[in-house]
């Protein structure tokens, strides 16, 4: 980076915006101020820049748009639909991002109000992106007379976080469920969609170190 | 693509197939799948290509033996089906090469069947033992060595296989042994018992009377008739083997839609989701009511925490509850149907859609059914995680795409209810019902059960019991049988402290009622609910208070928050109990609780908050004692419960640390 400080002809700086910082930081430090000629240079570089981010920007609209009216077109018909496009939604994202939502509402002529009344309603959609991977705790009754609780905490302080958080670097989300119906391999837990039965909370180190070496191995 | 006709389904009917001589069944249901009976029926798929073996092997859903998954069952010429439990990959080998080829049968896996009988029909093959007794599993080993040394001793050891039992279905009788193929069972044997069976029953062929274990099974399955023997994912083996949409056929070419209501009536049905409305009469108010559109809705929606009834049902029979639906939109003039299901359960949502599309190719959804008058149609939309979408009002507005708020009724649904339209809602299990009913009759169903419950109930029994699995019984049987006799008691021996019914909107049974007979009435009286199903059985250790609290929280995080009395009045008692379960409750809060309590299960909207309340109330009338353990002794006693160092059953010890107390609270 130090590199591309050195005091220089307008002309040939890099496109790189920290360069560009770097520059106009050099430039106060030595006059005192930008000069004319560079500031009008470096706006200019910065449309052209801002002009390439919006049509990036636009293609990914696009995209959404196309996804969006795709999942639309096959539940168009449809009366009540609404939940079943969030689902479908949902299992492309894993959550449902706002754009999408937004753009969910321009399709449907639905106001976006009514769609987060929806999506907040029911435990099952999710605004936030998930983790890498997921550890799901299953709360039902059965699981949670034979430890279920132990088995929560124990995770809670291995990984450091409240169920329904992620770790801070995105890995690993923890989750509680109400029952996953495997009561009688209670208490169960699910590790990336593989469920786990008669789970000790001895064994909670065990999976999480399974996940961290699976998240190596992908890194 | 050729769709089915009335004469081919008649056909079914008048000849069902025979069964391949040979097969494997591997039950994948959720369960199951979990337990890694996926890798199991992998093994076996490759095993049988490799050695190129000719026996048919069968996906099915789940009999119910959660306790064991995975399990296969096997069935090889001339032999008994014989379950296997707890099977791995590793097994799979010994089940071709002993069970299939040599005709043995392998050490602590076999189930036994539940089909004992009382008279020996040809001689015995095998001898199934297991101990029973107290100490369970200590002295099967030493029986088995008896048998097979006076065997020995008699020259039979070729004949007459001895082979340890997982399960046996008999329990806490000391020794059983089962003999194979006739099922003739005998509990209590002790040591001088085994020549005398060796030498009476399997060699003189006689039933030795005073150790027969006479007591037939308490289960007897209607609902779950096809669970664990059909393919779920073929509508063929659902036609051919489980005479399969007999009932609709029957419906619609034999009988009318009042004479299919009569039927119901005559059947005594009552909705198996809790409530217990008589299931013809929902048919007939959605029936009377005019209108140019109707609909039908399978409640699938299964949330409370600790029952997989319907998730069982939907993964091992999902025709059974379509052709149900059918006829039910059948009676009531319905063209359109809707299966709500729990988003939490792909595996059941993945069959009954593919149920759904199977059926739509053969020609038994659409237009003119079988060349009938009757048009219907039947869509899955999916839950998204809300207990109250379990509520009808709330249901419907969740099909229809809205948040799932229940409204106030009247209008029921069977007047204004999707769209505005007249709909009748019933439970996973009612519909799986309907087609046994129009097969068999009406009458045949009512002789099972109680004066006014009819029928059979299935129940998911787990927590601290034994055997954790579905149990489909005659309503009327006791729920120690249900819980001793079916279950096998409670885990590791310990002593039972209650059963609680009905999840967050049930209560609990103490011990001392454990003979009533199960109804919807009985278990009311006792403060409790019927429910869907599920059924939790507590042992000592288990604090009553907690117990409270944790149904409550789960109400209290349901609660759409609508209505006042719901979603304050939740949220007040759950502090307050908790305040309790901390040690720090005052003496005027057991009265506190009962004014909320009564206030919420008033005039709150719909069946979520009416009943919110039930844990409580139900676990203060019977354990109130516990909950004034835990206001006398203070925080310390709280810490001691909460660390298994003090009995919740027993009021704390007056000791130097806690504060002496008046043992009336209400004096103080």
């Amino acid at each position: 980076m130090k590199s591309a400080a050195p005091a220089s002809p307008v002309g040939h700086v890099s496109h790189d915006e920290s360069a560009l910082l770097d520059l106009l930081e050099s430039l106060k430090q030595r006059h005192g101020f930008v000069p004319r000629e560079v500031s009008d240079e470096v706006s200019r570089l910065v449309e052209v820049k801002l002009e390439r981010l919006r049509r990036i920007q636009s293609q990914l609209d696009t995209t959404i748009r196309r996804d969006v009216q795709q999942h639309v077109a096959h539940w168009r018909e449809e009366e009540g639909n609404l939940i079943m496009i969030l689902h479908a939604i949902q299992n492309q994202h894993g959550y449902v991002p706002r754009e999408v939502a937004m753009e969910l509402s321009r399709e449907l002529g639905v106001k976006l109000a009514r769609i987060y009344e929806v999506i907040t309603f029911y435990h099952y959609f999710k605004l936030q992106p998930p983790g890498a991977h997921t550890v799901t705790v299953c709360n039902g009754t059965a699981c949670y007379l034979k430890g279920s609780g132990e088995l929560l905490n124990e995770l809670r302080s291995q990984l450091g976080i409240a169920e329904g958080q992620t770790t801070p670097d995105r890995q690993i989300h923890l989750d509680t469920v109400r029952c996953i119906g495997c009561c009688g391999m209670a208490p169960a837990i699910v590790v990336d969609g593989k469920t786990c039965g008669h789970v000790k909370s001895s064994e909670i180190a065990g999976h999480l170190a399974g996940l961290r070496a699976k998240k190596e191995a992908v890194a | 693509m050729k769709t089915l006709t009335r004469q081919e389904l008649e056909d079914f009917a008048a000849n069902p197939p025979a069964n391949p001589p040979e097969w494997i069944r591997v039950q994948l249901d959720t369960g199951g799948i979990a337990a890694g009976a996926e890798a199991v029926h992998a093994a076996l798929a490759h095993e049988r290509e490799e050695r190129k073996l000719l026996f048919s092997l069968q996906r099915a859903g789940s009999i119910g033996y959660s306790f064991a998954d995975p399990v296969i069952e096997v069935q090889a010429p001339g032999m008994p089906r014989i379950h296997y439990g707890h099977v791995t990959p590793e097994l799979v080998g010994q089940v071709i090469e002993d069970h299939l080829r040599d005709r043995r049968l392998i050490d602590d896996h076999v189930i036994a069947t539940r089909q004992r009988a009382v008279t020996l029909d040809g001689p015995v093959t095998h001898l199934l033992v297991r101990d029973t007794g107290p100490e369970t599993g200590s002295k099967t080993e030493f029986f088995q060595f008896s048998f097979t040394e006076e065997l020995k001793r008699r020259g039979l050891a070729e004949r007459v296989q001895v082979v340890r039992a997982l399960d046996i279905g008999v329990y806490e009788e000391g020794a059983v042994i089962q003999l194979l193929p006739s099922g003739v069972t005998y509990a209590n044997v002790l040591a001088p018992d085994v020549a005398r069976i060796v030498a009476e029953s399997i060699e003189g062929g006689r039933v030795i009377d005073d150790l027969l274990w006479k007591t037939p099974d308490r289960q007897v399955r209607i609902v779950l008739r096809n669970c664990g023997d059909v393919d779920p994912d073929s509508l063929d083996d659902y036609l051919r083997r489980a005479s399969g949409y007999q009932g609709l056929r029957r419906a619609l070419f034999e009988s009318n839609p009042e004479q299919v209501i009569a039927e119901l009536k005559a059947s005594g049905l009552r909705g198996r989701g809790g409530a217990g409305f008589p299931t013809w009469m929902k048919w007939q108010l959605t029936r009377a009511q005019p209108a140019p559109q109707r609909y039908v809705i399978c409640n699938g929606d299964e949330g409370d925490p600790g029952a997989f009834m319907d998730r069982s049902v939907l993964e091992s029979d999902p025709h059974s509850v379509l052709e149900g639906m059918m006829i039910a939109a059948y009676a009531m003039g319905a063209s359109k149907g809707y299966f709500y299901i729990r988003a939490e359960y792909p595996k059941a949502v993945e069959r009954i859609e593919r149920a759904i599309r199977q059926a739509r190719e053969q020609g038994l959804l659409g237009k003119n059914i079988l060349g009938s008058t009757f048009s219907f149609e039947a869509k899955v939309r999916l839950g998204a995680g809300a207990f109250v979408c379990g509520e009808e009002t709330a249901l419907i507005a969740s099909i229809e795409g809205r948040r799932g708020s229940p409204s106030p009724r009247p209008p029921y649904p069977s007047v204004r209810g999707l769209w505005g339209m007249p709909t009748a809602i019933n439970n996973v299990e009612t519909l799986a019902c309907v087609p046994a009913i129009l097969t068999r009759g009406g009458a045949w169903f009512a002789g099972f059960g109680t004066e006014t419950s009819k029928g059979t109930k299935v129940f998911a029994v787990t927590g601290k019991v034994r055997n954790a699995q579905l149990v489909e019984v005659p309503m009327g049987t006791t729920l120690r049988e249900i819980i001793y006799e079916v279950c096998g008691g409670v885990l590791d021996g310990r002593e039972i402290k209650a059963v609680q019914t009905g999840g967050p909107s049930g209560g609990v049974i103490p011990v001392q009622h454990l003979d009533t007979r199960v109804s919807y009435e009985s278990l009311q009286q006792l403060g409790s609910i019927m429910g869907s199903g599920g059924m939790l059985v507590m042992d000592k250790t288990d604090s009553m208070v907690e117990v409270a609290k944790f149904y409550l929280k789960f109400c209290v995080d349901e609660s759409c928050g609508k209505c006042a009395p719901c979603r304050i009045g939740g949220y007040q008692l759950l502090q307050i109990l908790d305040r309790i379960s901390r040690g720090r409750g005052s003496a005027g809060d057991l009265a506190l609780i009962q004014r909320i309590c009564q206030a919420m299960q008033r005039a709150s909207l719909c069946g979520l908050g009416q009943t919110a309340p039930n844990p409580v109330l139900s676990t203060l009338r019977y354990f109130g004692e516990e909950y004034q353990a835990f206001i006398e002794g203070g925080p310390s006693y709280a810490r001691k419960v909460s660390r298994g160092s003090a009995s919740p059953a027993k009021a704390p010890e007056r000791t130097g640390t806690t504060p002496p107390v008046n043992p009336t609270p209400s004096n103080r």
